[in-house]
């Protein structure tokens, strides 16, 4: 007979056996009864094997020098201190930016006048591909409202 | 008269029909994510830098001219009862309303509303009655550039609107419509609908947002991205799907009704009839029944014109709405009973539900 497997967390018999693809890869784990309940295996919307198996390192290794926020912060709260953060974490958010966004930068608005130019540019480019995709499209509507948009745009790059 | 109170007593957007009331979508929303330039967010801030920032951010909304002879209501200064009605209103967030150093400023006609110390300094928030993308995105830009005239915000060229929760940085910007669809539910293609703007990168929630059901039928459509696309894009992208809604909406109604003919109509005259008998009626049956009377307006099986009441019968059945009303606390049965007597009232001369038109 084989030998029982045990507990990933600690010595006892595992009865909980699970696997759960994390970063890409099939990560199997097994759980006694009472690790099972502690790490709230039995509800899977909340558990992470991630967590499960690589307990919060007690040392942070980035901390905002303006408010003191650090990265073991980050994972407990999912929110940042300040918006000095951004600069602080940004490189360390750069994946997880991706997952949630899709995007790395900011194509929008911005405080009145503060857009630089480059970006005022690509999105007037972008601007006029879409009004002649509207054009194309006999949508009007936009289109009229792209032509003022290309105008606004247009302003605000000659005064940059 | 406190303040909550006055909200209740006044004619406002969404309760008295100032703006174009239509079928199917209920209000158009724009919410803006912005913070103050150098203080940490609201979830960071200690005590006294929460105090600063609530009274820098009220200061500047108080001047400017959209909130004239508004209100400026602090979370810690109102009862639960105030603000439970600010939350079943959309004023304020459940998040708000459950921290004491929050407040809210808000315009006489209730269409604006800012929470300051919420998850960001500020929560800009701009809300019509009806299908209104563009005016309901001028104001809220309106309100931003005068907001960013008298405030320094926190902006990064490379990343935008800097936000404490990486799912708002760059445009802050959170674009929804509250859409009422029976059609597709009673159909049962709801999921499959919600699927297709899940894939497309579109959130669909209950009545009251995040983690709500659907009660009556009610869902809340928004985009999730905020970075990476301008904001006519946001826009475009979230409009040219809840015409596509819209339209599956009527298909399917328009279906159902043939389908089944007398049947359809005596789901609508069923719910009339409970509606204006009943003694006792929770919240969500009342939401149920409620959501058939609008698709009635909506279908010629009952006047259109009578359409705005049954929406203000939707936001005032709801349990703070009615203790609030009563003057009182009431228990469960007490709301169930005083919803019913609401209710009977309202609808007591309510033309009987006849065979569709649309």
């Amino acid at each position: 007979m084989s030998q029982p497997i045990k507990c990933s967390l600690c010595e006892e018999a595992a009865t909980v056996h699970l696997s759960q693809v994390v970063h890409g890869k099939v990560t199997k784990v097994h759980l006694c009864e009472a690790c099972a309940q502690k790490g709230g295996a039995t509800d899977p919307a909340v558990f992470q094997l991630a967590d499960a198996l690589t307990p919060a390192s007690p040392a942070p290794s980035l901390t905002c020098p303006k408010c003191g926020f650090t990265d073991i912060d980050f994972r407990k709260r999912g929110r940042l201190g300040c918006p000095d953060c951004w600069e602080t974490f940004g490189d360390a958010l750069g994946g997880l930016l991706l997952k949630v966004q899709h995007e790395a930068s900011h194509v929008g608005r911005a405080p009145a006048g503060t857009l630089p130019a480059g970006q005022l540019r690509r999105r007037l480019d972008d601007a006029r591909r879409e009004m002649e995709k509207a054009i194309t499209g006999e949508d009007y509507e936009a289109a009229a409202r792209l032509r003022d948009e290309i105008a606004g745009l247009e302003q605000q790059l000659a005064h940059s | 008269m406190s303040s909550v109170e006055d909200i209740l007593a006044a004619e406002n957007e969404l309760t008295h029909l100032l703006g174009a009331q239509q079928a199917v979508v209920l209000s158009t929303r724009i919410r803006l994510a912005r913070n103050l330039d150098g203080m940490p967010f609201p979830g960071w801030a200690k005590v006294p830098q929460r105090k600063e920032i609530a009274d820098r951010c009220v200061e500047a909304l108080d001047a400017l001219p959209k909130f004239r002879r508004g209100h400026v209501l602090r979370m810690g200064e109102l009862g639960d009862r105030d603000r439970a009605v600010l939350v079943e209103r959309h004023l304020v967030s459940k998040e708000l309303a459950a921290g004491k150093s929050g407040a809210a400023v808000i315009s006489r006609d209730q269409t604006c509303s800012v929470m300051v110390n919420e998850e960001d300094h500020l929560r800009i928030q701009v809300v019509k009655a009806g299908w209104h993308l563009r005016g309901t995105w001028h104001i809220a830009e309106q309100l931003d550039d005068a907001l960013g005239g008298s405030l320094r915000l926190a902006f990064s060229d490379r990343l935008g609107y800097l936000t404490a929760c990486p799912t708002n940085v760059g445009t802050g910007l959170r674009a929804s419509a509250m859409v009422h669809l029976p059609g597709l539910c009673l159909a049962g293609h709801m999921d499959k609908v919600s699927r297709a703007l899940n894939q497309d990168g579109l959130a669909v929630r209950g009545w009251l947002g995040e983690g709500t059901e659907a009660a009556g039928n009610v869902f809340q459509i928004s985009n999730q991205q905020t970075l990476g696309l301008s904001e006519e894009a946001i826009l475009r992208h979230l409009g040219g799907w809840i015409k596509n809604v819209v339209e599956q909406e009527w298909n399917a109604r328009r279906k159902l009704a043939q389908e089944e003919g007398e049947k359809f109509v005596d789901r609508l005259a069923r719910s009339l009839g409970v509606l204006r008998s009943a003694r006792l009626l929770t919240s969500s049956e009342a939401m149920n029944m409620l959501s058939h009377l609008r698709l009635a307006c909506d279908m010629g099986c009952l006047p259109e014109e009578r359409r705005h009441l049954v929406d203000r019968l939707m936001i005032e059945g709801q349990p703070a709405h009615v203790q609030a009303r009563a003057g009182q606390e009431l228990d469960s049965d007490g709301r169930d009973r005083r919803r019913a007597a609401v209710v009977r009232e309202a609808l007591k001369d309510f033309p009987e539900v006849v065979p569709p038109t649309a």
